[in-house]
C-alpha cells in the first residue's frame, strides 16, 4: 500500500497550508497536493453594506497585504461611482502602493525566503528563521531593518496609520501631502533606493550563483502569466490593462473590468481555493503547460511587461531576459524578479515624490451613489488582485467577487510542488532537507493563504484526508 | 538610526497591541478591547495603542529587529484554553501552547516564538492578556458573543491600571 507523507504546516509563508504527498508502492511520488484554508463567507458578509465601506473593511481580510486590498477597493468604488481621482489622489495612492511593496519585498527576500538562501535548505529548523538570518549576515540585516523601518514611517506620514489603512477614499485620497512631508519622504526614498540597488547586486553576487542548480531544477513548470501593464506595455503595479500571456509568449490585453471574459474559475473538491484559468486559451487542467494554466506575482509581471519605465530596473530587466529569455519559466526566478520590482518601486517612489502634482491640495472628487458595477484591480505583491462590486441606487452592495493574488497561483503551486517532490523523493527515501526543499517551491510564490482564524494558541481548522494509491481514504485528521 | 525614521510603535515606552480577526466572532476580542480603550479612556502619550488586527506579525517582526523598542509590550488576544467564554486572564508567553514550535509563519498570530525572542533576548517586558472565546464561526461572522463582550470593561480597567498610570477614564 502506498504511503503518505504530510508536511504541515509550511513554515514562513503568510498563512497556512499543508502539503500531502502520496507515494506509490515503490516509494516514489504519485501525486502531491497543497491544501489551503481560505477566508470563507466574506462576500456574503458584504452584501447590503455601503460600497464606500469597502476600502476600510477589505484591508481586514489580510493583515499581510492590507494596502493592496485597500487600493483595489478604492478603485472599484471609483468605478461604481463613475469618477476619476484627481492626479494627486491617484499619485498618492500609487506612492503608498510602491512603499508597501518595498516593505513586503524586502521582508520576503531577506527573511521569508532569505533563510533558505542565506542558511541553506538543509539548515536546522531552529536556526532557519529571522534570528538565523541576523546571525548569518548581521551587516546586511542592519541595513534591511533600517529601510523597513523607514517604509513603515513613510506610510505613517502619508496615511496616518501603520496598519489598516484608510487614506484612500472613493474619488481619491483623503490627506494631501505637505511639502515638508514630501521633503522628509524624499530623503527616505533615496535610502530605500540604495538598499534596493545593494540587494540585487548582493543577490547576483552571493545568492543566485550559489543556488543556480536549484533554481534551474526546483519546482520548474511551464505556464502562461498574468500582470498589469500601461497602454505602452510598461510595467505598472497600480493601474493599467491586464495582459494574459501564453507560455509561447503570445498575449491578450484587456481592460480589467472585462476579466470574466478571459479568466474562468475552476473548483476542485479537495481545495477550498478556486483555480483560475485562461479560458480563451483552453479549459482548466492541472497539468504542466496546460493551455489555460497561468501564473501571477513577480515573475509573471516581469514576463508580461514589454519594458520598465525606470532606468535601473530596466537595465536589470534586460540582463534578466538575456539570461533567462521571455517568458522565463524557472520557478525560483520569482525571487530574482522580486528584486527587480523592489528596484522599480524605489525608483517609482522617487519619481512620484519629485512630481509637482504630489503636493496638490486637490486629492479627491465628490461621489454620489448610483446603481452600477465597478471593478478595481491592482497588482498586489502576490499577484493580480481584482475587486468586483455591484451596487443598487443607494450605493449598497448587491453582488461581489474577489480574486486575490495567490488564487491565480493555486494550480501552479500544486504543479511545482508535485514536480519538486517527484525529483527529490525516490524509493521512499527522504530527510528533513528534502522536505524543506519541497517547501521552497511553495515559498517562491510568496503565497498569502488567507486563513480563517488566528488565535494566540495557534489553533486553526485543518482537516487532512489521506488516500492510498487506489484512492481509498486511509485516514482523516483534524486539529 | 535617526529617531525620526523609527515608527511610533517602536519608539514609545509602552506598546499595546489588540490582536484578532474581527470577521470571526470572539476572535476579534483584542481589536474590540483596543477600540474600547480608545473610546473610553485617555491614552497617555507614553503608550502606543494599536488595533493590530491580523497584521500583528509585521509589527512584532519589526519590533524584534528594531534598535529602539518599547520597554513594555502588552498583547491582547483571544485563546481557547478550555475555560469559560469571557474569562480573561494573563498568561506567560512561555505558557502558550507550542503548536508550532519551529514555526516562523508571520501570519500566525501572534507568533509565540517572536514573543519569546522579545522577552528573552531583547529585555522587553512581554505580557499577554487573553480572553477565552466561545465557539468560533466557520464563516465570516463579525461581533463578539455576549459573554466576551461583557469582559471588555473589566479587561480595559486592568489595562488602564497596569499601563496608563493614574486613572484616566473619560
Amino acid at each position: 500500500m502506498g504511503k503518505t507523507v504530510v508536511i504541515q504546516p509550511v513554515t514562513r509563508i503568510e498563512g497556512h497550508a499543508k502539503i500531502t504527498i502520496q507515494l506509490d508502492d515503490a516509494g516514489n511520488v504519485n501525486l502531491a497536493r497543497v491544501n489551503v484554508i481560505e477566508l470563507r463567507g466574506f462576500e456574503r458578509f458584504c452584501m447590503g453594506r455601503p460600497v464606500e465601506d469597502m476600502p476600510r473593511i477589505t484591508p481586514r481580510i489580510c493583515g499581510v497585504c492590507p494596502w493592496s486590498h485597500h487600493l483595489a477597493a478604492a478603485k472599484a468604488c471609483d468605478a461604481v461611482f463613475g469618477v476619476e481621482p484627481p492626479p494627486a489622489g491617484a499619485k498618492l495612492r500609487e506612492l503608498c502602493n510602491s512603499i508597501a511593496y518595498m516593505e513586503e519585498h524586502i521582508l520576503h527576500f531577506y527573511f521569508l525566503a532569505g533563510a533558505d538562501f542565506l542558511l541553506g535548505p538543509d539548515a536546522d529548523y531552529s536556526v532557519r528563521n529571522v534570528i538565523g538570518v541576523l546571525a548569518a549576515a548581521p551587516e546586511v540585516a542592519r541595513r534591511v531593518v533600517r529601510v523597513r523601518h523607514m517604509c513603515a514611517k513613510m506610510l505613517e506620514i502619508l496615511a496616518g496609520k501603520p496598519i489598516h489603512p484608510q487614506a484612500a477614499v472613493p474619488g481619491g485620497f483623503s490627506k494631501p501631502l505637505a511639502k515638508d512631508e514630501r521633503d522628509e519622504l524624499r530623503k527616505m526614498a533615496d535610502e530605500a533606493l540604495e538598499l534596493a540597488k545593494f540587494s540585487i547586486a548582493f543577490a547576483k553576487e552571493n545568492v543566485f550563483p550559489k543556488y543556480l542548480d536549484v533554481v534551474k531544477s526546483l519546482g520548474v513548470i511551464t505556464s502562461g502569466f498574468i500582470g498589469t501593464v500601461k497602454d505602452n506595455g510598461a510595467l505598472n503595479l497600480y493601474d493599467g490593462k491586464l495582459r494574459l500571456m501564453g507560455s509561447d509568449g503570445s498575449f491578450d490585453d484587456f481592460p480589467y473590468d472585462r476579466y470574466t471574459e478571459y479568466i474562468g474559475e475552476h473548483i476542485e473538491p479537495w481545495s477550498y481555493l478556486k483555480f483560475p484559468y485562461a479560458k480563451k486559451r483552453g479549459g482548466f487542467s492541472l497539468e504542466d503547460d496546460a493551455p489555460g494554466l497561468y501564473r501571477a506575482n513577480t515573475l509573471a509581471r516581469i514576463n508580461v511587461c514589454d519594458f520598465i519605465d525606470t532606468p535601473l530596473a530596466q537595465a536589470e530587466l534586460e540582463e534578466f531576459r538575456r539570461n533567462f529569455g521571455r517568458p522565463a519559466q524557472l520557478t525560483l526566478l520569482y525571487h530574482w524578479a522580486r528584486l527587480i520590482e523592489l528596484l522599480y518601486n524605489a525608483e517609482n517612489a522617487i519619481r512620484l515624490l519629485d512630481d509637482p502634482d504630489i503636493t496638490s491640495l486637490e486629492t479627491r472628487v465628490k461621489v454620489t451613489p448610483r446603481a452600477a458595477r465597478g471593478v478595481g484591480c491592482t497588482e498586489a505583491p502576490r499577484g493580480t488582485l481584482i475587486h468586483d462590486y455591484t451596487t443598487d441606487a443607494d450605493g449598497m452592495i448587491t453582488n461581489m467577487n474577489l480574486i486575490v493574488g495567490t488564487t491565480h497561483n493555486n494550480a501552479p503551486i500544486n504543479l511545482s510542488v508535485t514536480q519538486a517532490a517527484k525529483s527529490l523523493i525516490h524509493d521512499g527515501k527522504y530527510d528533513q532537507g528534502v522536505l524543506n526543499t519541497v517547501e521552497m517551491a511553495i515559498r517562491a510564490y510568496d503565497p498569502c493563504l488567507s486563513c480563517a482564524t488566528h488565535r494566540l494558541d495557534g489553533k486553526m481548522s485543518v482537516k487532512l484526508d489521506i488516500f492510498d494509491a487506489e484512492g481509498a481514504l486511509l485516514d482523516s485528521l483534524a486539529n | 538610526m535617526e529617531e525620526d525614521a523609527i515608527p511610533d510603535f517602536c519608539s514609545k515606552p509602552a506598546l499595546i497591541l489588540g490582536c484578532g480577526n474581527v470577521f470571526f466572532g470572539d476572535d476579534g476580542f483584542g481589536c474590540a478591547l483596543a477600540e474600547y480603550l480608545e473610546t473610553h479612556f485617555d491614552v497617555p502619550g507614553s503608550v502606543c495603542l494599536l488595533d493590530a488586527g491580523t497584521g500583528v506579525r509585521k509589527l512584532l517582526f519589526t519590533l524584534c529587529l528594531s534598535p529602539v523598542r518599547p520597554r513594555r509590550l502588552l498583547i491582547v488576544d483571544a485563546v481557547d484554553f478550555g475555560r469559560e467564554p469571557g474569562e480573561w486572564f494573563e498568561i506567560d508567553p512561555a505558557e502558550i501552547p507550542a503548536v508550532k514550535l519551529d514555526d516562523f509563519s508571520m501570519h500566525q498570530m501572534p507568533t509565540s516564538n517572536l514573543l519569546r525572542e522579545l522577552q528573552q533576548q531583547t529585555g522587553v517586558e512581554v505580557r499577554v492578556l487573553a480572553c477565552q472565546t466561545g465557539p468560533l464561526p466557520e464563516q465570516v461572522c463579525p461581533g463578539l458573543s455576549e459573554a466576551v463582550r461583557r469582559a471588555l470593561p473589566h479587561a480595559a480597567e486592568w489595562v488602564e491600571r497596569e499601563y496608563f498610570g493614574v486613572p484616566t477614564l473619560r
